[in-house]
């Protein structure tokens, strides 16, 4: 799958997860950037994300990440395998 | 005690350990000298604008300045209010209001409170150590902490410094040892007085005080100090671990060496699955209102072997030394053993009382002639009873004791089956007046998917008729309170608004 896509996809996700109408990604977008990005809706989002990629995340690979750049390429590399 | 056991104790471990990490925050170490130098130049910027108030506001932030602050407002022998940059600006105002707040120390940059003096300490200049405290009575106030009042109005409940040093007199005699090699985690706002436990056990001991950044996700960032920078000392509500459940099998943090659970009732279950990830680690399970200081009974967790618990929660064991602790019916008559009543507690350790609330204050604090002493006592609002042995058994809170149909019921019962069923998932169950005005009980339960049929199907088998929900409400995560608690207002209110 293309970055584009990804972002695409991911956006339409963090909007239904943080319940706003659109949100804008970039690679360095990051928690510091969405109030509504706390412990709680992470939990939700991951699990959000997991099922539309149809993965599955290590805790490992998420304490990692700290950009959308960094899901990104998280995903990509599952994607691979 | 304030001064031997948290201002003697500090300046000690500024003098043995000098060099060493006091803190890590954000990833960046400041050593006891850097910390002593920041409370150096803090103390001298309040010095020039000391005026008659004794309480100042902090703006709670994640950095080196306000953890300096917190210790140069005590050695100046003043009190701190935190106030939390991210609550919302109308909850400041009013604890600005309330408390006579009349200066604000910041951090940052900014002054998000107009009208006020915001005291900016982010770039002060270091000249000179300032580390000799201006030793004040033990009545003083040390902080004021603002929890939520039912009226929707903050209460202030003071702290003093006695409450605090026979705090942490009592915390060191339950028997933790923690040196200068210790690495222990703050992860707790401000705002919440836990947080003082986690960063007072540390610096008085010479170890290394680990934070979490504000924009950080507290779970995931936790894990990471436990597997970067191998933490031995950590304290956190079980809301936290249980984020961390679905990833229990990646978890092996043989470094911890004591893991308190705090902030609201200890699933067992939960502990238990918890301390194999820290198999190295001793568990305990901590009790305590913010009006008896952080905490006041301890349980230790045994890691073979049964342990007691109450509808899956743990027992919150016994008082700690200093702190006395009776069950009391609703005449203030005291209760034997096994038997439900409010518990109520006394010692060095309870507040002065509410700040400026007179009301409030006769509503919780009464005192009464029990063995020979005349004693206050704190009335905590928990619905407890001593076991054969003299553990404490946590039964809720007695808001959370409704009557359905005319029985007086326990909401804990609820969700303790709720939660059986459920595998160990999270259930709270409320009672909510319904349109014709009489009291039913709704069930929340957290899943991602629960057939809730099959759920009241099984609850049928364990309850009487009248505790069965009336209704049941899948949500795949509990909101959570500021202080990391499942917010059991929020799911109330959501039944209510719907009813």
């Amino acid at each position: 799958m293309e970055e584009n896509q990804i972002i695409e996809r991911l956006e339409k996700i963090f909007s239904s997860v943080f319940g706003k109408e659109s949100i804008v990604l970039t690679r360095t977008t990051s928690a510091g950037d969405i109030a509504e990005w706390n412990s709680l809706n992470h939990m939700i989002l991951i699990s959000e994300v997991e099922t539309a990629f149809n993965l599955k995340f290590k805790l490992k690979e998420l304490n990692k990440m700290q950009h959308v750049g960094d899901l990104i390429d998280l995903i990509i590399s599952k994607s691979i395998v | 005690m304030f001064n031997d056991f948290v201002i003697g104790q500090f300046l000690s471990a500024v003098n043995n350990y000098t060099d060493k990490n006091a803190f890590c925050i954000a990833g960046k170490f400041y050593s006891y000298y850097d910390f002593a130098q920041h409370i150096s130049k803090i103390r001298q910027k309040i010095q020039t604008i000391k005026g008659s108030s004794e309480i100042i506001g902090l703006i709670a932030n994640d950095d080196i300045e306000t953890y300096a602050s917190i210790f140069a407002i005590w050695f100046e022998g003043l009190a701190y209010v935190p106030l939390h940059p991210k609550q919302p600006m109308e909850r400041n105002l009013q604890i600005i209001k309330q408390a006579d707040i009349t200066w604000v120390i910041n951090s940052q940059n900014n002054n998000p409170f107009e009208g006020l003096d915001v005291v900016f300490v982010g770039d002060l200049i270091f000249t000179e150590l300032l580390l000799k405290p201006n030793l004040v009575d033990e009545d003083k106030l040390a902080y004021i902490l603002f929890t939520s009042g039912s009226t929707g109005m903050p209460k202030g409940v003071q702290i003093n410094r006695k409450n605090v040093g026979a705090f942490m007199k009592s915390f060191w005699e339950t028997g933790f040892q923690v040196n200068e090699s210790d690495k222990c985690l703050q992860c707790f706002d401000l705002t919440f007085d836990v947080s003082v436990q986690a960063f007072l056990t540390s610096l008085t001991k010479g170890a290394c005080t680990y934070t979490i950044p504000h924009e950080q996700i507290k779970y995931s960032y936790i894990y990471g100090l436990l597997e970067d920078h191998h933490l031995t000392f950590c304290v956190m509500a079980p809301s936290m671990i249980r984020f961390l459940r679905p990833y229990f099998d990646e978890i092996h943090s043989e470094s911890v060496k004591y893991c308190i659970l705090t902030a609201e009732a200890s699933p067992l279950e939960l502990a238990m699955e918890w301390s194999a990830c820290i198999p190295n680690a001793e568990v305990f399970n901590f009790y305590g209102p913010t009006e008896a200081t952080i905490y006041c009974t301890y349980h230790k967790l045994k890691k073979e072997g049964k342990n007691k618990d109450l509808n899956g929660m743990l027992s919150i064991g016994k008082p700690m030394n200093g702190v006395n602790a009776i069950i009391v019916d609703e005449n203030s008559n005291v209760l034997s053993v096994n038997q439900k009543g409010e518990m109520c507690i006394s010692g060095d350790q309870i507040t002065p009382g509410y700040w400026k609330n007179p009301q409030k204050n006769s509503e919780s604090f009464f005192t009464k002639d029990y063995q020979g002493k005349t004693t206050r006592y704190y009335k905590t609002g928990d619905l407890c009873y001593f076991d054969e042995d003299g553990d404490i058994m946590l039964s809720g809170r007695l808001d959370y004791q409704v009557k359905i149909q005319g029985y007086r019921i326990e909401l804990g019962e609820i969700e303790y089956h709720a939660r059986e069923y459920m595998n160990g998932n999270n259930a709270v169950a409320v009672a909510y007046e319904n349109k014709t005005g009489n009291n039913e009980i709704a069930l929340f339960v957290e899943s991602e998917s629960c057939d809730t049929n099959l759920l009241l199907d099984y609850l049928k088998t364990k309850l009487p008729p009248y505790m069965v929900p009336v209704k049941t409400i899948v949500i795949e995560i509990f909101p959570l309170n500021a202080n990391g608690k499942t917010d059991r207002l929020v799911l109330k209110n959501s039944i209510i608004k719907s009813a």
